[in-house]
């Protein structure tokens, strides 16, 4: 007899599609076949994943039809079974796997598309966070402003994408006029996520804004981001681009580096507190 | 280990729905009467407006958080990660009651979204109720324990079902959640008694009643059911219901319903129609006290 953790691991690959003969062993037949009783348990596996997919990728499986998606799916999860057991957390990586699938080279904007759901799907489900009050940073010296670092809030999603995703999203939405059409050489798009009054929300963005909140989202500082920015986008402003971040209520934390800030201490970085709800 | 009467906030008479995402804003703008209402705790553990709701009913209806993912049956360690998510909603939300499966639902690094059987022996027996204990210490509180629905037996699992739930409540003092309608599911599929399976259960472990609807399907000519919680309550899973509530008295009974989600008011109906029975149960009781 194999033992709890081997047992797990065999029926675990039988419930993925793999080989079901080591566990088939291990099952009474009570008067049906043990292979068709794990089938009973591998029917439900997939039903219910494929399903937690479609939940997330409406779009996607509008675009490729629901029973191509159920193949894609069927291929996804054997490839990719969910790493937790929150069903919204699940499927992430839907997007890469889609861009490399051989049946969907034909729809090449398919896997923008999914990572615009996917972006949305998780700012819905993003942890809640407060605006920081913006007068915190008038009063930080001019000269420091540069090493300032601002967190956004935890819905903030980037994307770009060669494709009008964002079109192409909007007449795939229930009640769009089904005789409109979008042309993929209306070109690409910089587009934002995130969530605003319990609704999820994108816009576009220039080139330069979503180069200059990336760069703060990866934890560079004001400067760092400003000429992250300006290299995307000759244009960039940054007082216009700070005002616009601001202004959306989006900034919930910020930092600098010892030195600038009020005394710390330990002398490293300080953040503001981040009031919770609850 | 009991550091709160986790009971007070649902009374033993009370009947609940398990609430689903379409119907939450009706439930918000109409606050249907309603004994408590139970969420699956895996769909509350991000932010957002999911969760404000549930902090919002919080204060008009008792909440029961239901989980499916914490594979208390089986042989990882427990995620420790997902457990003290669990907490910080517990923490949040205040629930009066914390329920989790007899089952296991992952293996070889993958979560298999399913309440998966496992073999009932002694060490397995032991290994759940250290787990129980571990979940039950981290919380601070006691849990219920629920019995799977289940469409296989392994040839090595010599404790029956009844038998090694008691044990688990003997050995961590955890209360059970009894779902009827898992009972009715695998003892028909294992071609046993559900009614024996009752008489087995300890009536003064159980906590909490569900009951769901299932459907009956024909594998290579034998009928299988099959819990899919997606019609009403089967009518001898509620003659099975006024059995246990004959033997155990009233009990918090909750009416699940996750596929093929109907309008709320069939949830309510369903509630009526347990409450009816739950109370016709303690009017008898009155009565033998009386006499």
């Amino acid at each position: 007899m194999s033992s709890p953790r081997e047992l797990e691991r065999d029926f675990a690959t039988a419930l993925l599609g793999g080989p079901e003969a080591a566990v088939v062993r291990e099952v009474r037949a009570d008067g049906l076949a043990p292979a068709a009783r794990v089938a009973i348990y591998r029917n439900h596996v997939f039903t219910t994943l494929t399903q937690a997919l479609e939940a997330t990728y409406p779009v996607v499986v509008r675009l490729v039809d629901p029973r191509f998606f159920a193949y894609a799916a069927d291929r996804y999860i054997r490839e990719h079974p969910p790493a937790g057991p929150c069903l919204f957390e699940y499927g992430e990586s839907l997007a890469d796997f889609l861009a490399e699938f051989p049946p969907c080279q034909e729809l090449p904007y398919l896997a923008d598309v999914a990572r615009l759901e996917w972006a949305m799907s998780q700012a819905f489900r993003a942890e809640d966070a407060v605006t920081l009050d913006p007068r915190w940073l008038s009063a930080v010296p001019p000269g420091e402003v540069g090493r300032l670092k601002l967190r956004q809030h935890p819905s903030v999603a980037l994307i770009e994408s060669p494709w009008p995703i964002h079109r192409i999203w909007r007449l795939n939405q229930p009640g769009a006029d089904p005789e409109a059409t979008v042309s993929l050489d209306e070109g690409g798009v910089w587009l934002q996520v995130h969530r605003a009054d319990d609704e999820v929300v994108f816009r576009p963005l220039t080139p330069g804004a979503l180069a200059f909140r990336r760069a703060l989202a990866s934890g560079g500082d004001l400067k760092t981001a400003a000429e992250a920015a300006s290299s995307a986008d000759p244009r960039f402003d940054l007082t216009g681009a700070l005002t616009e971040l601001l202004d959306e209520g989006l900034i919930v934390g910020a930092s600098a580096t010892a030195g600038i800030t009020p005394s710390t201490d330990r002398g490293g970085p300080r953040c503001t507190p981040m009031p919770r709800p609850c | 280990m009991i550091t709160r009467d986790e009971r007070s906030a649902v009374r033993s008479a009370q009947i609940g729905v398990g609430l689903r995402a379409p119907h939450v804003a009706e439930v918000m703008a109409t606050r249907p009467a309603i004994g408590f209402f139970e969420v699956h705790t895996e769909n509350y553990l991000g932010g957002g407006p999911a969760v404000t709701a549930l902090e919002r009913l919080r204060h008009d209806y008792p909440m029961s958080l239901h989980g499916v993912g914490l594979s208390l049956g089986g042989a990882d360690p427990l995620d420790s990660r997902h457990l003290s998510r669990v907490k910080r909603l517990v923490e949040r939300i205040q629930p009066a009651l914390v329920s989790e499966h007899l089952a296991w639902s992952v293996g070889g690094g993958a979560y298999l979204n399913h309440l998966l059987p496992l073999p009932y022996d002694e060490a397995r027996l032991e290994a759940t109720s250290r787990r129980i204990e571990q979940v039950q210490e981290t919380l601070g509180r006691t849990i219920l324990v629920e019995n799977p629905a289940r469409y296989l037996r392994f040839t090595r699992s010599p404790i029956p079902e009844p038998d090694f739930m008691l044990e688990l409540a003997r050995r961590t003092g955890c209360s059970l959640l009894l779902d009827v309608n898992n009972v009715f599911v695998s003892c028909t599929n294992f071609g046993e008694d559900p009614v024996a399976y009752l008489q087995a259960l300890p009536a003064d472990a159980i906590g909490e009643i569900h009951l769901a609807g299932h459907t009956t399907n024909d594998a290579e000519g034998r009928t299988i059911l099959i819990d899919d919680h997606g019609s009403p309550v089967a009518e001898p899973v509620w003659s099975l219901y006024r059995l246990a509530l004959a033997r155990i008295g009233e009990v918090p009974t909750l009416i699940e319903w996750d596929t093929n989600l109907p309008e709320l008011s069939v949830l309510l109906d369903e509630a009526a129609r347990a409450e009816r029975f739950s109370r016709a149960v303690a009017d008898q009781e009155r009565h033998v006290v009386a006499a």
